[in-house]
């Protein structure tokens, strides 16, 4: 499938990835509709894309609330006529152990309570559930073929600290496989889905992180740096021209290793 | 260029070569890009109609979305209703789990 002349929904594209992922469309020729929860960062994105000269709307929207996701659908409908990219790009990260230890005593008590549980699986993971089952829901009834994108993490393999985000993101990375299951009992055979895990990459999300933290990461990084949003976004823009990825979930990382050098 | 007034807000549409922007004045005065780029090609009488429609389908009036606070009263679904005005022409009232939309 060309990207050029297509219409993509790109959900958290105020910034990070789906922002790259937004504008590098827009290089290629896509119509995009831009969603988020900040209305200034949606501002600039719509912009800079009009500076490019891009046909683009901005939607701002929670992707956890289903009335909200499909208002964007909508929007995206009544602007463009038609969707044929979906890609949940929208994430939070609230991160904490599960458990508070008490060195002195050996005993534990709960630290990570449902006020960082529940937000991260409401944007991370029913988030990206609503976003990917009505934007199939419009591509299908409206006929229009092309593609669903799951942004899951290298962190689906489980990083301690993040048993929410972690938990959110292997479930991201297993949302491919069971739509394209159904979409093959159903006969749909024109729209595929993806996930894509990134590792650790240059986003307003790591800067957030302890930067002590983000170096000692760093040091297990083969490529020995932060992955690029824009290599995501080419990566996505391959993804959509090469029909034969379908039902699977691609890691760009730069080579993420464990300390004793396995990769991960 | 086409200026027009919803909820309170006040839009207009201009025209850029041979597509259409639609901006919004904010409460501080500042204008923001609402939509670039689009309905080229089409009659300026349809191009209000559509800008109008988009706005109302962007921004619908008399719900505002605050997660999901179940044990909140004032709640259809996850929404909580900020002083509805039901009869209000451009309310939308969600009552159904999802939308579905013409092919």
């Amino acid at each position: 499938m060309d990207i050029k002349g297509s219409v993509a929904i790109i959900t958290g594209a105020g910034n990070g990835i789906g922002e790259a992922v937004a504008k590098y469309f827009v290089r290629n020729g896509a119509k995009v509709v831009i969603v988020d929860m900040m209305q200034k960062n949606i501002d600039r994105v719509v912009k800079d894309i009009k500076d490019m000269g891009g046909e683009v709307i901005g939607v701002q929207a929670n992707v956890s609330s289903e009335a909200e996701t499909a208002k964007f659908i909508k929007a995206a409908i009544d602007a463009f006529g038609k969707i044929n990219v979906v890609v949940a790009s929208a994430g939070i990260i609230r991160d904490g152990m599960m458990l508070n230890l008490d060195k002195e005593t050996g005993k534990v008590s709960r630290k990570m309570g449902l006020d960082k549980w529940q937000p991260v699986i409401d944007v991370n993971l029913t988030g990206t559930f609503l976003t990917i089952r009505d934007g199939a829901e419009a591509m299908v009834n409206g006929g229009w073929p092309g593609l669903l994108v799951a942004i899951s993490s290298v962190n689906k393999v489980g990083q301690v600290g993040q048993l929410n985000y972690s938990s959110a993101k292997v479930a991201d990375a297993l949302l491919p496989k069971i739509v394209i299951g159904e979409f093959l009992m159903r006969g749909i055979r024109n729209i595929r889905c993806i996930g894509i895990a990134p590792g650790y990459t240059a986003t307003p999300m790591l800067t957030g992180m302890n930067q002590d933290a983000l170096m000692s990461i760093l040091a297990d990084v083969h490529l020995d740096r932060l992955v690029e949003p824009d290599e995501v976004a080419r990566l996505i823009g391959h993804c959509v021209e090469n029909e034969a990825i379908n039902a699977t979930t691609l890691e760009i990382t730069g080579g993420l290793c464990y300390p004793n050098g396995i990769a991960k | 260029m086409k200026s027009f007034n919803y909820n309170d807000m006040e839009f207009s549409v201009e025209k850029a070569q041979d597509r259409w922007d639609i901006s919004c004045k904010k409460a501080d005065g500042k204008a923001a890009l609402v939509a670039a780029g689009l309905f080229a090609g089409l009659a300026e009488s349809e191009v209000e109609v559509r800008a109008r429609a988009l706005v109302h389908t962007m921004l619908p009036v008399g719900i505002k979305i605050v997660g999901p606070d179940v044990a909140h009263p004032n709640l259809i679904g996850d929404l909580k209703l900020v002083g509805p005005d039901v009869t209000h022409p451009n309310f939308i009232y969600w009552d159904k789990d999802s939308s579905s939309f013409s092919r």
